[in-house]
């Protein structure tokens, strides 16, 4: 176990500086000059070349990579441009709302999909299985922007029991906070509710045609414990493996329903940093998330052993 | 059971989700609007940016003249002023008018903001327009004399702009963040990325104003957002991001009220007078006259905006219609291109930033036309950032990188523009810039006026530059909201006489 972190963690630091090397390098190709957006139309070129130097931007790439290297290894991502904040406090404080709307979409899709798959695959070639898929199926042709005007238009300016977005923040209290992330969380969960229903009964379907499961219930075994402890535990596997990559996935896709929704999380902070070429920022979301992922993806590896005894890492 | 259990708590569920939502409080004395950008820092004296002007100017920071609703410039912290010469300006300051911070605003503060701007150390954006001071005196508390090395016509609007706002010494350093000033509101909070607070400024010098108590100001890009937060009742006024298309359906609308007006931004379709075919003021005309500008106004805005007459938006005082010089005459476009040798007109591209739906819009209608003369124009959707770099291309660029664009150009008394030959339109005129210059060092109004004629017609018979319309001002707000501006003739958004109707 011990190599096996050991080497995760290595593993881990050369994603990243690949990570950053690509998105220094990246955010520095796109054409637009950050010194421009921020002063706009009116600008002056000698006011231009004085923002340009101030941000840093006259230096050569390779010294203003290794400057920054250099201080996101001391834990300082830089100053955003936009706001004259540092990055980390920014990324922090936008945590605080796209963190629990990816929970609550990712707990939405577990919830439904895993019920339904299980639904489906016990039910299979029955009307509830058509049923199912048809609603999987639609829920992956929903995009996730659109189901999110939808249910605005539903529940906020039809029903008026939602409002249609923003987020007073946590201080107006924990259920005000999270009525503000419901609707976007069912919109955001939608597309990988139904992808990982699916993924459910496939898997599940797959374990079910095993010889044990035909064991089992010629033994007698009672068909809920065939189901649950000999059946899903096995097809768990790659179930886990999809629902971690969908987990990440929730977070990019939480880049256009914040907008939808207008809530100040990570997502529309990078959008925003993007077309400003706030370029600190840019590169300590990038980071941040890679960094992330990084960590989800070795959560599901551990959780792999667990799941199947015969795993070993060593 | 496992049924039961299961309806049982989605019943609840549903229960829980249907408690009606905290009412949107629609409190008397405070005000929720809409603003599709959020402002990059507060600081009026170190960006430009109209979303900074949106919040900050003549909501919190005032200047020594304001331009009314009318756009007429009135006497503002300065209570009048007096000229002999028309190049040393005295101005007697208004008296017990305090800055948020509890001090009374004397010349000191005047001078120090008018020397902060002339000084290239500070980064002022608009440095240039202050070119002419050559020195403000302190005569005593309440009167400052301005002294200009030469005439500059345009003097006392400079003092009227956003960048030229009167805040206390002390306050300087906390302007990006925490702006202080004269103003009816004070800064009461900024959550970055979602709103900014502003309060009543209760020592506020006009009596009786502000009306209201609270503004909070709500960043939303997205115009579906926006259309749906109106709709809902979760914003009470949208001040710019609803389009055009959307206002008809919500003119319907019984809880809310439709303000169209005017503004000051001409939406101009530029060439590339640098770039062959452009070069050619034939090939330019006949483009001028290929466009139906009625139909692109249709096409693009659903009718609202007006017709532009020339170059200067009609809120100008020295406006006049020159548009019959160059009508719609698609026969005439035709002769014109084949004069300049291209009988068979030629392949041409738009390139337009989406972010602003209308360039697209208007760039969609105008090819068509462009089309029916022989002129081939393809669309390129260029993201806003690239826009400024290849189009409008300002240092570190040396050539604008396009054929034709569009873009609404918001400045009121930008005619200047037209006489600098390094601008994107890259229109070199020694005659027009003789004439510009005139005008800036002439303050007799009938000569002024003369000559600003004249460059409006100069404009239509050479055309750098095709004016196509006057982009509306649409606010969407909720029925009971007073006092909004109906025209907006600066970059401001005052809401000092806003109010609830009771």
């Amino acid at each position: 176990m011990q190599r096996y972190v050991v080497r995760r963690v290595a593993a881990l630091a050369v994603t990243l500086l690949f990570v950053s090397l690509l998105v220094f390098v990246v955010v520095r190709v796109l054409p637009g000059d950050p010194a421009l957006i921020i002063l706009g139309l009116e600008a002056s070129p000698d006011s231009v070349a004085r923002v340009r130097q101030a941000l840093g931007l006259d230096q050569p790439i390779p010294v203003q990579y290794a400057r920054w290297v250099g201080q996101a290894l001391r834990g300082d991502l830089g100053r955003s441009i936009q706001y004259d904040l540092p990055v980390g406090t920014l990324i922090l404080s936008r945590l605080t709302v796209t963190l629990p709307l990816t929970l609550l979409a990712a707990g939405f899709m577990i919830a439904a999909a895993i019920p339904l798959g299980v639904f489906a695959a016990t039910r299979h070639r029955r009307w509830g299985d058509y049923l199912t898929m048809t609603l999987s199926q639609l829920g992956v042709a929903v995009p996730g922007f659109w189901a999110g005007l939808l249910l605005i238009l539903l529940f906020s300016v039809r029903l008026g029991w939602m409002q249609s977005g923003g987020f007073d923040g946590w201080g107006a209290g924990l259920w005000h906070g999270l009525r503000s992330l419901l609707l976007p969380a069912v919109a955001l969960g939608l597309f990988q509710f139904a992808v990982l229903a699916r993924t459910t009964r496939s898997a599940l379907l797959e374990v079910l045609r095993e010889e044990y499961v035909k064991t089992a219930r010629a033994k007698g075994v009672a068909e809920r414990t065939v189901l649950f402890r000999h059946a899903l535990r096995n097809a768990l596997i790659p179930i886990v493996t999809v629902a971690g990559i969908q987990l990440g996935q929730l977070l990019a896709g939480s880049i256009i329903l914040e907008s939808v929704f207008y809530l100040p999380g990570l997502g529309r902070l990078t959008l925003a940093a993007i077309s400003a070429r706030d370029l600190p920022v840019v590169q300590g979301v990038v980071l941040f998330v890679a960094c992330m992922i990084v960590i989800v993806n070795a959560a599901v590896d551990i959780l792999y052993g667990i799941l199947d005894p015969r795993i070993r890492y060593g | 059971m496992t049924r039961l259990r299961l309806l049982t708590v989605a019943v609840l569920l549903a229960a829980l989700i249907a408690v009606p939502a905290a009412a949107p409080a629609q409190t008397p004395g405070s005000l929720v609007i809409q603003v599709p950008t959020e402002p990059p820092g507060l600081d009026l004296t170190s960006n430009p940016s109209s979303a900074i002007a949106a919040v900050v100017f003549d909501n919190v920071q005032e200047g020594l003249i304001k331009i009314d609703r009318h756009g007429k410039m009135v006497p503002w912290l300065a209570e009048r002023w007096y000229t002999s010469d028309n190049k040393t300006y005295t101005f007697f300051l208004r008296r017990n008018v305090r800055f948020s911070n509890g001090r009374e605003m004397k010349s000191a503060d005047v001078k120090f903001a008018l020397d902060r701007a002339v000084n290239p150390e500070t980064k002022h954006p608009y440095r240039v327009q202050y070119d002419a001071i050559q020195d403000v005196i302190v005569k005593d508390d309440y009167t400052v004399t301005v002294a200009l090395k030469k005439i500059d016509a345009t003097f006392l609007y400079t003092l009227a702009r956003q960048g030229s706002v009167i805040y206390p010494r002390e306050a300087v350093d906390t302007l990006k963040s925490q702006p202080v000033g004269t103003g009816p509101f004070t800064v009461s909070e900024w959550v970055r990325g979602d709103r900014i607070v502003l309060l009543k400024n209760k020592d506020y010098w006009v009596k009786g104003l502000p009306k209201l108590d609270r503004v909070v100001y709500r960043f939303i890009p997205d115009p579906n957002s926006t259309l749906a937060a109106i709709k809902s009742g979760d914003i009470d006024v949208s001040a710019f991001g609803i389009g055009p298309e959307s206002v008809d359906e919500l003119k319907k609308d019984p809880r809310l009220q439709v303000i169209v007006g005017d503004t000051t931004n001409d939406v101009t379709l530029s060439m590339n007078n640098s770039k062959k075919p452009y070069s050619d003021k034939r090939v330019r005309l006949a483009i001028t006259h290929a466009i139906d500008k009625e139909e692109v106004l249709k096409g693009a805005m659903f009718g609202y905006g007006k017709i532009l007459g020339s170059n200067v938006d009609p809120t100008n005082p020295f406006f006049v219609d020159v548009s019959k010089r160059v009508g719609y005459d698609p026969a005439k476009a035709k002769k014109l291109l084949a004069e300049a040798g291209y009988p068979n007109g030629f392949d041409a591209v738009f390139k337009v930033a989406p972010q602003y739906y209308y360039t697209v819009r208007s760039a969609e209608v105008v090819s068509s036309q462009l089309a029916k003369v022989g002129i081939r124009a393809t669309i390129q959707q260029i993201e806003w950032g690239q826009w400024l770099s290849q189009v409008f291309c300002l240092a570190p660029c040396q050539t604008p990188d396009y054929d034709m664009s569009i873009i609404g150009h918001a400045e009121a008394w930008d005619i200047g523009n037209f006489a600098n030959p390094k601008y994107y339109f890259r229109w070199d005129s020694p005659a027009f810039q003789k004439l510009y210059a005139d005008s800036q060092v002439t303050v007799d109004e009938k000569s002024r006026r003369a000559l600003y004629v004249k460059m409006q017609e100069m404009l239509a018979d050479e055309a750098p530059a095709v004016w196509l319309y006057m982009h509306p001002r649409l606010v969407i707000a909720k029925k009971g909201v007073t006092g909004m501006w109906k025209d907006q003739p600066a970059p401001v958004l005052d809401l000092s006489e806003v109010a609830w109707q009771k």
